[in-house]
Formats: structure tokens, sequence, C-alpha cells
């Protein structure tokens, strides 16, 4: 695994966190950086929309209901994306919660924009 | 901080996932006509099969037409996977019967999408849905009448033979 050195330069406003972990927004880069599972890792436009994709698609429920004696872990691939999940149900659930959070933040942010700096202006 | 995800794409998420969905059931609609076009030929009803040729075309243009529209506003067309098409028919009149009701259903739900703009105040993509509710006025009155033909000639003797030979001639001219 690559290892990201973050220069203090860059800046990051953070979007949202739980106790599991954090989203910050670049608006430098036009990115967003995943705080999550001990790692930061860089998601752009494309790969955040992928990755918001895939764990919303977990069926948390049949993971937690079915009792095959496979390990509860998924493993999280993005296409054309640096990084990749493997997570406990326990991480999924969290990373879902981050996500949700991040969005409705990101909505939020669009609400203020379009009500407030694109009418105004 | 920066509105990115507006920056990168015009609709929101709930908007393209209706347009995707739509894209899926104008591709099915395609397969539909297509299968019945299959049926009238096999059954030796050549004018219908022409005409379900036709309408199978102009499905799968409105499917590109939405496609091009995701896009073009910087969101994820999705190419969608085509399953369940009826290819057997029980009778003649059943078919035309059955392409009505699947130009009902592709109505109802371009309204759908048009409801959910309102609710946005998405008036880019309404304005892009108007074209669609215009065709769909010509699709359905054609539709209605192909079905009204097996009531105005009647199916007995050598009826079935004049309804195919009538269809092609159903034309839509606006008022």
């Amino acid at each position: 695994m690559q290892n990201l050195t973050i220069q203090s330069s860059v800046d990051f406003v953070e979007v949202f966190s739980t106790k599991a972990g954090a989203i910050y927004q670049s608006d430098v880069e036009n990115c967003w950086y995943i705080d999550f599972a001990g790692k930061l890792a860089r998601f752009d436009y494309r790969n955040i929309l992928k990755l918001k994709k895939a764990v919303y698609h977990i069926d948390i429920e049949d993971l937690l209901l079915n009792n095959t004696k496979s390990p509860d872990v998924e493993i999280l691939f993005i296409c054309a994306c640096d990084h990749c999940y493997v997570l406990s149900l326990i991480e999924i659930i969290a990373l879902k919660e981050l996500l949700q959070g991040t969005f409705v933040m990101l909505e939020l942010n669009h609400i203020i924009y379009d009500r407030l700096h694109r009418i105004i202006s | 901080m920066k509105d990115i995800m507006r920056v990168k794409c015009l609709l929101s998420s709930d908007v393209e996932t209706l347009i995707n969905q739509q894209i899926k059931k104008e591709a099915h609609s395609s397969a539909i006509y297509l299968s019945m076009a299959s049926w009238c030929n096999r059954n030796g009803y050549d004018g219908s099969a022409d005409y379900f040729f036709a309408q199978a075309e102009e499905e799968r243009l409105h499917q590109l037409k939405f496609f091009k529209y995701v896009l073009d506003m910087g969101g994820n067309a999705v190419s969608p996977e085509i399953t369940q098409v009826k290819a057997e028919y029980n009778s003649f009149r059943e078919v035309f019967e059955e392409a009505l009701e699947q130009e009902i259903s592709v109505t109802q739900s371009i309204k759908n999408i048009a409801a959910r703009c309102h609710k946005e105040q998405d008036f880019v993509t309404l304005e892009f849905l108007n074209w669609f509710f215009k065709e769909q006025r010509e699709e359905e009155y054609k539709a209605r009448r192909a079905v009204e033909l097996f009531e105005v000639i009647g199916e007995e003797g050598t009826g079935r033979w004049q309804i195919d030979k009538h269809v092609g001639q159903i034309t839509y001219s606006e008022a």
C-alpha cells in the first residue's frame, strides 16, 4: 500500500465525521480524503460515487442473518481507483454511516450554494 | 466549501437514477416490440411486423436520447440489462392491446420523472422531457387507433388481413 504524504499547505474542510472516521474535502484538488480503517485515501468525484454505490449495495441484513461459515468480511474494490478496503461487518456499517452523513452534508452545501451564493451574485 | 458535486453534474442523484430506469424501460420496450414483430411475422402478419420493427427502432432512439442526455449533463448513464421479454402471444389482438399498455406505462413513468423534477425545480430536465411528452401523444394515439381497428373492421372473414394492411397507414397529425 502506498504511503500518502499530505502537504500541510493543502486546505482540508471536514465534511462529516463519526467516531470511526472522517471525510474531508479539498477545494484545491476537487476531491475528498477519507480517513477510515487506519488510512487516508484520496477519492475524486467519480471514485467517491463508485465507493458510495459499492457500500450502499452491500446487503448488511443478509450478512447479519445468514449463518454460513464464511467470514463476515467484505472486500471493497473500486475500479480504476488506487484504494481498496477489506472491512468487517462492523466497519461496513460505520463506513456506510460516514458516507451517508457526508452525502447529506454535500447536499446541504449544494442547497446553500444554490439559495445564497448563486442567486445573489 | 466548494459545491463539487454540482460543478461536475447538473442532475441530482435521484433524477439520474430515474432517468437510468427510464433508459432501461425504453430498451425493454424496444425488445418487446422486436418480439412482437417476430410473432407477427411468424403468423403471417407482414404489415404489422413492419409496424413493430419501426416501433422497436423508435424506442431504441428514445433510449439513446435519454442516455446521451445523462452523459451530457455529467451523469453516469448505465447500459441496461434486458430480461423477461415475452415471445408468445395468444392472439393477433392481444399483441396490439399489449403494445398500447406498454405505451401507457412509458408515458406514466416519464410523468413520474417530471413530477420529481418539479419537486426539485430541475427545469432543465423538465424542458428536455417535453419532447418525450409530445412523442408519447403520437405513440399512444397510434397504439390506440391500432386496437380500435379490431372494433371497426372486425376479425371475422378477411378482417385480420384488412387490419394487417391498415396498421402501417396510421399516422398522427397534430391539431
